[in-house]
């Protein structure tokens, strides 16, 4: 008896056609030029990718650095994840938002202070000589180019994983291990048979996530000089990609193990559910406090953890604010002329424009259809929901390096020298690309709010006299404000940020965002870097305050912002 | 021009799934009444007031209101506003806005929205409460706030969803009694959805009792009391003992029913067959000092007796029946356990239920 609404199937066919043009083409894209050519369908490129030494290296480097990553990130992440799931102690709530802080900047502008502090003429370097330990200036990033990037991507990806497990350890109902223990187990027996078990799937989840992301990681293995990557050699393909299919193949590469990843991460998160949900009881937890030793071995790990990972920011902001530095241990001189230089110069003062409209564009567009996906979803149940909930998801799995590549293979030679060819402006693609990649946050944030309003309200307004866009105006939009921005937010301050759609869509000075003109200036002359690192400062105060809005608005739930499923 | 019910409920059907929610539902209301939907849990009634707002969509049947069909309508232009269960207010609007969403919506010039929802408070006695937001308030004064917002757009029909089951004992008292007072005073008719017999008898000019997703009877408080059509109707209002038996024979204008406890004298004319139910209320079961004339008397041991304060409930036995009598407290001070006796009930109270 249901008839479909105008205010029902617009929204839908908006909303599909706007993923469809923006994302399932360009990956289409991807795929045919990666598997056709001339002489019809072929998997040879793809083959090239096992049989040609150089992609062979680049392909086995790849799954190093993620493999090296992933297992970093779980050494940090599990003890952390206990102690704050299982134990009180002192200053918990306060550690808990500086975990959040490794994440308020790409790592790859954190490569930058890394250089300072590693390079041949930085300050570790110095130091030893300076003590007599070593003969010459030692260029460790060179001799460890891997341990470098893998140290840095860990750091800056361990508290998503931490929030998984947090969240995974939290979803286990306490009665099933009280009823291990009250069968005889010890403390350590209840963790090994009962909780580590039924936390595995969150646990696996959150490391395939990890896994996918510093896969695709194109900016850390670019700032330290690092060629001979996947994303890297993507990277130098966009030139050339109207000639050379190789490109495509890695990118079609590339996308197949991060779909796969997802793939396999929502089928863990699935069936974490079917068990987390088991005979729920409401039984609440009742955390342990830590003994005195317990509490300063946890102190000195949290303190280790965090200070290594600020270590690379903080050299950021000592870079941004010295004159000199370097053959030095302390950077010698200060000043805050960078601050204005950073925002003062043609390229960073348009940079900055840029992004700012860039953001804001992006943000506006997905709280459109981030909220109408969730509206259809939750509220109009409407045939295919299940589907467009899994598609605005999938950007999830869909590295911005893959998106920026098919934009520039399809909309080039599809729209040439116009707004939609990003060689002429890439302003449009630019925000669409970064509001593709941060719809999964805005659907989440809405399709919560929306589970908790309760849909008498809106009932209520249809019953005394509100269309149903006067309900959504009047009632549903307000209602769900807190979560809609603190999603905005979110969106704005990754999108200020966000590094491959900017390096790779970006091939202008005139359309420079914020990173690209951080990466450009790295290279430059005349305190460049001094300068990448004042903008970089800007950013990460920028990100920092909006994390921090966000999450005074969404509370423990920001951690479900960036849950693997 | 004809003058048509204020609601028309036809052949309504609706299934969730396997489970049929409502079977075949006809009723109609008329203007001005205070009529309910009385039932226990799950029977329908819901469903069927959610159908008049326009809320679900009948698999079958019309609505029709004051003769025109609705049943194609949305929500929005049922114009019956009602009064939800959990009230539903707003909480990022204050009372005052709370209570102008409709007119707002209607378009109705701001200065008389003023006015009227000033007017509208006024009458729930929440004057002087415009601006408090609803968690502010106590759970009878939200309850006010939600009778405030459905009348103050003055439509010709109320429903109310369970309104009373979130107040406690003493407030459920004062609040029936003053929606009472607000429909006479609007005249007003209200659709009244209530698992609550008390809030059914004491308030309804009609009622209709549903049982899973049918009407088990229509008709006034008073007669579905006195003479209810079926035994589920007898049991669900008020308290009921029911007396099986085979009516037997006529005599002298007399029908007469084979109990367990003997032969009863019934005044309702019934069919002879082996299958006969009597129903017979506790506060029409008394102690007698001896056989009577127009009384069915029986002999009968008390197996218990409870205290409800101004009444007393004596559970009975008697030829392997148990029975209930409502006695006040005076009457049965001086029973106790064990006690065997004779009791009865006038025969013009011995009412034989439809087959």
């Amino acid at each position: 008896m249901r008839r479909l609404r105008l205010t029902t199937w617009f929204p839908i066919l908006a909303v599909v056609a706007f993923l469809g043009v923006f994302l399932m083409w360009p990956l289409a894209h991807v795929f045919t030029r990666a598997c056709w050519d001339k002489t019809g369908f072929t998997l040879g490129y793809l083959r090239n990718l096992f049989t040609n030494p150089v992609q062979i290296e680049a392909v086995g480097m790849s799954f190093l650095i993620a493999a090296c990553v992933t297992v970093t990130c779980t050494a940090i992440a599990m003890p952390l994840a206990w102690l704050f799931a299982r134990r009180t102690f002192p200053g918990k709530v306060l550690w808990s938002g500086l975990l959040l802080v490794p994440m308020i900047l790409p790592p790859f502008v954190s490569a930058v202070g890394m250089k300072i502090l590693f390079s041949r003429a930085g300050a570790l370097s110095t130091l030893m000589m300076n003590l007599g330990l070593a003969n010459g200036p030692v260029d460790w990033l060179g001799r460890f180019p891997l341990a470098g990037i893998v140290l840095l991507e860990s750091l800056h990806l361990f508290p998503i994983l931490y929030l998984n497990l947090v969240a995974a350890l939290g979803n286990i109902d306490p009665s099933l291990e009280e009823a291990a223990l009250n069968l005889g187990a010890s403390p350590v027996r209840v963790f090994r048979r009962v909780t580590l078990p039924l936390a595995l799937p969150g646990l696996f989840a959150g490391m395939v996530l990890i896994f996918v992301w510093s896969f695709t990681e194109l900016g850390t293995p670019l700032v330290f000089g690092l060629r001979r990557v996947l994303p890297v050699m993507i990277y130098d393909s966009v030139s050339e990609i109207g000639t050379n299919p190789a490109g495509y193949a890695q990118v079609a590469f590339v996308l197949i193990i991060s779909a796969l990843g997802f793939w396999i991460s929502k089928r863990l998160i699935a069936r974490d559910r079917s068990v987390a949900t088991l005979g729920r009881l409401s039984v609440g937890r009742k955390e342990v406090p830590l003994t005195r030793a317990g509490t300063w071995l946890a102190t000195g790990f949290l303190l280790a953890v965090l200070g290594l990972a600020v270590l690379p920011h903080l050299s950021v902001i000592l870079l941004s604010i010295s004159r000199r530095w370097f053959l030095t241990v302390l950077p010698q001189g200060w000043t805050l002329e960078f601050f204005g230089r950073a925002l003062n110069s043609d390229l960073t003062r348009e940079a900055v424009v840029n992004s700012l409209g860039l953001s804001l564009g992006a943000t506006v567009l997905d709280l459109v259809l981030g909220f109408g996906i969730a509206w259809l979803c939750v509220r109009k149940r409407v045939i295919g929901g299940d589907w467009l909930d899994a598609l605005s998801m999938l950007p999830l799995a869909v590295p911005g390096l893959v998106i920026a590549f098919g934009y520039m293979g399809c909309f080039s030679g599809a729209f040439p020298n116009t707004l939609l060819d990003p060689r002429f402006n890439p302003m449009i693609l630019l925000a669409v690309s970064y509001s593709i990649r941060r719809l999964p946050y805005m659907v989440r944030a809405a399709h919560a709010g929306l589970e908790q309003v309760s849909t008498t309200y809106e009932e209520a307004a249809a019953n005394l006299g509100a269309s149903p866009l006067r309900v959504v105006w009047r009632v549903t939009l307000p209602l769900i404000s807190a979560n809609l921005l603190a999603g905005a937010i979110l969106c704005f301050s990754f999108s200020m940020l966000e590094v491959s759609d900017s390096l790779i869509l970006a091939q202008s000075e005139r359309f420079y965002p914020i990173t690209k003109a951080i990466y450009a200036l790295i290279d430059s002359l005349e305190n460049g870097v001094n300068i990448a690192s004042a903008l970089g400062v800007w950013a990460m105060l920028l990100l920092g305050a909006g994390l921090l809005w966000a999450t005074a608005l969404l509370g423990k739930r920001i951690g479900q912002m960036f849950r693997a499923g | 021009m004809p003058i048509h019910p204020a609601i028309e409920v036809c052949g309504v059907t609706k299934r969730f799934g396997a489970v049929t929610a409502l079977d075949d539902v006809s009723f109609s209301v008329e203007p001005g009444e205070l009529f309910f939907l009385l039932g226990p849990s799950g029977c329908g009634k819901t469903t069927l007031l959610r159908i008049l707002a326009g809320l679900e969509t009948p698999d079958a049947g019309t609505i029709r209101f004051k003769g025109q069909d609705v049943a194609e309508l949305p929500p929005h232009e049922r114009g019956a506003p009602m009064v939800f269960q959990n009230y539903a207010l707003w909480p990022h609007l204050n009372v005052r806005d709370n209570v102008a969403f409709g007119l707002v919506e209607r378009k109705v010039p701001k200065t008389e929205i003023g006015s009227r929802v000033a007017d509208a408070l006024d009458r729930v006695g929440l004057k002087g409460y415009g601006t408090r937001l609803p968690g502010q308030l106590s759970g009878g004064q939200q309850q006010r706030v939600v009778l405030a917002r459905a009348l103050v757009l003055n439509p010709p029909v109320v429903l109310l969803d369970e309104p009373l089951s979130n107040l406690d004992a003493k407030l459920r008292v004062e609040m029936r009694a003053e929606i009472e007072e607000l429909h006479t005073q609007s005249r007003i008719t209200f659709i009244y959805v209530t698992h609550d017999q008390a809030d059914a008898l004491s308030l309804a000019t009609r009622m209709a009792v549903m049982n899973a997703g049918q009407v088990s009877a229509i008709g006034t408080p008073l007669d579905l009391y006195l003479r209810p059509p079926n035994a589920f109707c007898a049991d669900f209002l008020g308290e009921a003992n029911i007396v099986e038996g085979a009516a037997r024979w006529v005599e002298g204008g007399r029908w007469k029913v084979d109990t367990a406890v003997g032969v009863w004298t019934v005044t309702t004319p019934v069919e002879p067959g082996p299958a006969a139910r009597c129903l017979v209320r506790p506060e029409n079961l008394q102690p007698m000092a001896g056989p009577a004339d127009g009384f069915n008397a029986f002999e009968a041991t008390i197996t218990g007796i409870r205290m409800n304060g101004p009444t007393v409930t004596v559970a009975l036995e008697s030829g392997g029946l148990a029975l209930r009598a409502t006695l006040l407290t005076q009457q049965g001070a001086a029973l106790h356990k064990g006690q065997r006796g004779l009791w009865g009930v006038a025969t013009a109270n011995t009412v034989v239920l439809p087959q």
